[in-house]
């Protein structure tokens, strides 16, 4: 009995001591950031990590908030709710962050937000997708992103344009590419246009030919795609080879139109990308001298420019959470939250202010991001024609 | 009727390449027993290798495959004698988890020297595809299929027409007395897992460029490696062949006709349902498995 | 058992929470893998049946608690009792891959059959646990909770390895055809030993899912499987406190290597110490701690 307790008790206090050895430095401010840094969607997670940097730098170089510095906790939430969860805990409990930025993933936000109510953290949503985030009645829950009901609303002004009779659906098999594909097959069925075949993909999977085939017999206009840039290379360069000739259009704003230049070459050509931030020309954005900045501190970083159409979102995560708590002139969880629906800032997304979404007496906070859109014209991104002036 | 030659000539491009990652893993598993969690990460080696030479190193494809083939099969070598070697007497689990822990090191070292971001590997074959009467295939996905014949082919001389092939099988069957005959079993260990390793990185290697390099594309490959080692039956080479062709169709005919969100669990249903039919596999003789 | 009082930290509490949860599943591996010699890579679907069985039921059906975790537990073990039967046929290697098999479909399942599970989305707002009206709602309760729930696993464990169907199991794992002719009734004792397994991985399952309050597909991840067995072989299978240890231990490392070390390290250096633990550890780490004191 004695070595059973020994045997215990000896690893478990010598991690311990491990793990409380990190001692919290009291004077900077510190934002929690949890993103996917690791997994199948490490380079996403490290986007957003590199845009919130920039935004922790620039807010510092200003004299910080209320003349204190700004200190990011990054935590890698490894593609997993479990670990978004531990993580959520770990920097709320053991770090005592009074907000976080996060989660990337809806599910592993959806993980993460029973921890921000049992503690009483607000957290800013920067990527997430999935409508039951706002809706669910936590009051902790701020989010920047839009859901895939916004950006079908965002591409409605442009059926008429675009000229969509029947649309196909390609979509990745989780919470966001079927939401995606609710959210776009109800605004077409509202103007009329038909839906042809609708077909999902596993995550991970590399070959698409098998839905390719399907959908080169349906015989639509347009293919609506959403899923991660690797899996739209691959689905791009398979339907290339199938001759599924049709308009493709690329939803959920990952779809990196540089890297598809890069490595899907002539088959991205034509295509159609909704994005929320516009690098190759940010004169078109709504602060065109912010966006031209964060451009070139980027580049100037050695940061990949792929990754720019996802590094705002930490940027504009990050730039929320300050504004929040200047207007707090503290940094109080409760007084943060409370701050949070009085922001009003211009992100590089666009303007920034929350409204009440979800039940009554319990509301999240949505904003109402900007969404663009943009096409691939001679091995370039660009406005597509309906679009110029 | 011409979605079905679609379907059936994609099944048989990827059903190759399925081949060339079960032959590898059924001589690993089947003839050392060992449970190798790491194949897939040779896999991926091969595609990494391969995008090095060709991409930074500009080296010619088909020489950059070869490179990434004959680095598959030193680091399997040095694998062999660095971590299964001190452990050939322990259980099946334990050589097991060292795997495990190989395929955690690897894959996580490979996302820190490259980064998470996908990798394309350049090719000098055309893009445009060749249309053969209702279906169409990419010129690169020919030079796969030819190079996993010739490979496949390869291998077939090596095992069953050369004195090392009959080396390896003596081994396997029965080691004392190999080793009685003079044969170095501890080099046959050595050799096998160098050659399993190697055909993994040669399907890392030819798939790279038709689909993406990124540090978790070996997962799913080793998976269904492991199915068509089921079907083939352990140790079978031509199973193993056969098996691979077969998983690859009927992957893509159940992801034609039946569902696409299914369409990985045709691997893992047919381990199961030929384990309950036929244990030993499609092709080998009956008797008690294990 | 005085832990909570010590480390009133709720993040560290937290952690012991989850290594509690994992020693459960870390014996209940241990039954298989340690004492009938069945090597079973598919104890994620029995881990996550319970915890979508539980979470279904409450949400759904509006069940309390305890009847949600008995369903759990029987509903796994009942998964258990169809592997227990192929058991009979395969060994090794092959048993090996069905268990693999069995793990992806139901994993595939959980994502795609939107009706049931909710697929990708999973089940947010799962009630705490409640017992005959007291919730466990704070930290310190779901450990007492816990740590009760893995006693009585432990206990079980313990009997069932001292008695007779303990002895016959490692009687099967050593030299099946010898304790077949001392008249050994394999089938009936892999059946039972895979059933008691699978039950109580579905009762892990259970506290999983109402301590965490959110169910999704990823609970089928074969990664959740593979950390089980690291538990059971790198703490010492085939003993009672090496899975235990093995869970303190491979929860705590993970966290504690948060700590000690930028992401980049973590997982790299995670698949280092697992392989430096075997190839000096082999056996595991409880059977070297206990021929180390013996040698003394």
């Amino acid at each position: 009995m004695r070595r059973w307790v020994l045997t215990w008790i000896a690893p478990t206090s010598l991690a311990l001591v491990i793990v409380s050895a990190g001692v919290a430095q009291q004077d900077p401010i510190k934002i929690g950031v949890i993103a996917p840094l690791s997994g199948p969607v490490a380079a996403s997670g490290n986007y957003v990590r590199m845009g919130a940097e920039i935004a922790r730098d620039w807010i510092n170089a200003r004299g910080g908030v209320h003349g204190r510095r700004v200190a990011l906790l990054v935590e890698d939430n490894k593609s997993d709710p479990k670990e978004a969860a531990g993580a959520a805990e770990k920097l709320i409990a053991r770090d005592q962050v009074p907000v976080l930025m996060g989660a990337w993933g809806s599910s592993m936000t959806l993980a993460a937000m029973p921890k921000l109510e049992e503690y009483g953290v607000p957290m800013v949503v920067e990527t997430s997708s999935a409508a039951s985030i706002t809706k669910r009645g936590n009051p902790w829950v701020f989010r920047i992103s839009p859901p895939s009901e916004m950006e079908a609303l965002g591409l409605e002004k442009y059926l008429g344009a675009l000229g969509i009779r029947q649309a196909d659906f390609m979509a990745v098999n989780t919470d966001w590419g079927r939401g995606a594909v609710t959210a776009f097959g109800d605004m077409l069925r509202r103007h009329n246009a038909g839906i042809g075949a609708v077909e999902f993909m596993d995550q991970a999977a590399t070959d698409m030919n098998a839905q390719l085939t399907k959908i080169r017999g349906a015989g639509g206009d347009t293919l609506f795609l959403t899923t991660s840039v690797e899996q739209i290379t691959l689905v791009l360069k398979q339907a290339q080879e199938l001759r599924v000739a049709r308009r493709i259009i690329t939803t959920g704003g990952s779809s990196s139109p540089s890297q598809l230049v890069k490595q899907a070459g002539a088959a991205a050509e034509d295509s159609y990308h909704i994005v929320f931030f516009m690098p190759w020309f940010p004169e078109a954005m709504p602060d065109p001298n912010l966006a031209k900045a964060f451009v070139d501190e980027w580049t100037r970083r050695g940061n990949p420019f792929e990754g720019l159409t996802e590094g705002f979102r930490g940027h504009d995560g990050i730039a929320t959470i300050a504004e929040a708590i200047r207007i707090a002139s503290r940094a109080e969880p409760q007084a943060i939250r409370e701050a949070l629906w009085k922001v009003s800032l211009m992100g590089l997304n666009g303007p920034i202010k929350f409204e009440k979404d979800g039940p009554a007496g319990r509301e999240s906070g949505q904003s109402r991001p900007s969404i663009f859109l943009v096409q691939i014209k001679g091995g370039k991104a660009a406005l597509p024609a309906f679009l110029r002036k | 009727m011409e979605a079905f030659l679609q379907h059936l000539l994609n099944g048989l491009l990827l059903g190759g390449t399925y081949a060339l990652l079960g032959i590898g893993l059924t001589l690993i598993f089947g003839l050392m027993n060992v449970v190798n969690f790491a194949h897939g990460e040779f896999y991926t080696l091969g595609a990494y290798l391969t995008f090095a030479a060709a991409s930074l190193l500009r080296v010619n494809f088909v020489l950059a495959i070869a490179v990434a083939i004959l680095g598959g099969s030193l680091l399997g070598a040095l694998c062999e004698r660095v971590l299964l070697r001190p452990l050939r007497g322990e259980s099946i689990d334990t050589t097991m988890l060292v795997m495990i822990g190989l395929w955690i090191a690897t894959q996580n070292g490979e996302l820190l020297a490259w980064g998470g971001v996908a990798k394309s590997i350049p090719h000098p074959f055309p893009t445009a595809p060749i249309v053969i009467g209702p279906v169409s295939v990419a010129p690169l996905r020919l030079f796969v299929l030819a190079a996993v014949l010739v490979l496949i082919a390869g291998s077939h001389v090596l095992i069953h027409r050369t004195r090392l092939g009959v080396a390896m099988r003596a081994t396997f069957q029965d080691r004392e007395t190999a080793a009685l005959m003079g044969i170095d079993v501890g080099g046959i260990h050595t050799l096998t897992f160098a050659f399993g390793s190697g055909l993994a990185a040669a399907a890392g290697a030819l798939l790279g460029p038709i689909f993406l390099v990124y540090p978790s594309m070996g997962d799913l490959a080793a998976l269904k490696a492991f199915s068509v080692v089921i079907l083939g039956g352990l140790g079978n080479f031509a199973g193993a062949t056969l098996g691979g062709v077969i998983l690859g169709i009927a992957e893509e005919l159940g992801a034609g006709y039946v569902s696409s969100g299914y369409r990985d669990a045709v691997g893992f249903v047919i381990i199961i349902l030929v384990l309950l039919v036929r244990p030993s596999g499609l092709f080998a003789r009956a008797g008690r498995v294990g | 058992m005085t832990t909570p009082f010590w480390l009133p930290n709720p993040y560290h509490l937290h952690i012991l929470i989850m290594a509690g949860i994992f020693s459960i599943l870390a014996l209940s591996l241990n039954l298989l893998l340690g004492y009938t010699g069945l090597l079973s890579l598919g104890h994620a679907a029995f881990f996550g049946i319970g915890a979508y069985t539980s979470a279904l039921l409450a949400l759904k059906a509006g069940w309390p608690f305890v009847a949600g975790f008995v369903a759990a537990v029987v509903l796994a073990g009942g998964s258990g009792y169809a592997i227990g039967r192929l058991a009979l046929r395969l060994r090794g290697a092959y048993f090996v891959l069905v268990t693999i098999s069995f793990a992806g479909v139901a994993s595939l399942v959980s994502v795609n059959w939107m009706e049931l599970t909710n697929g990708p989305l999973g089940l947010p707002g799962i009630p705490a646990a409640e017992v005959a009206g007291f919730v466990f709602r704070t930290k310190r309760a779901v450990y007492y909770l816990v740590l009760a729930v893995a006693g009585l696993a432990y206990l079980v464990c313990r009997r069932l390895v001292r008695s007779r169907m303990g002895r016959a199991f490692v009687a099967l794992r050593e030299n099946e055809a010898l304790a077949a002719s001392v008249g050994v009734d394999g089938a009936r004792h892999l059946g039972l030993a895979t059933v008691i397994s699978a039950g109580m991985a579905g009762g892990a399952g259970s506290l999983y899912a109402h301590y965490t309050r959110f169910v999704s597909p990823e609970v089928f991840l074969f990664s959740y499987t593979v950390t089980m067995v690291i538990m059971v072989v790198a703490g010492g299978k085939g003993t009672l406190a090496g899975p235990i240890v093995g869970a303190v231990i491979f929860t705590i490392l993970p966290e504690a290597l948060r700590e000690a070390t930028s992401w980049q390290w973590q997982m790299l250096l995670y698949g280092v110490l697992l392989i430096l633990t075997l190839l000096f550890l082999p056996r595991g780490i409880v059977p070297a701690l206990t021929a180390w004191r013996d040698r003394r």
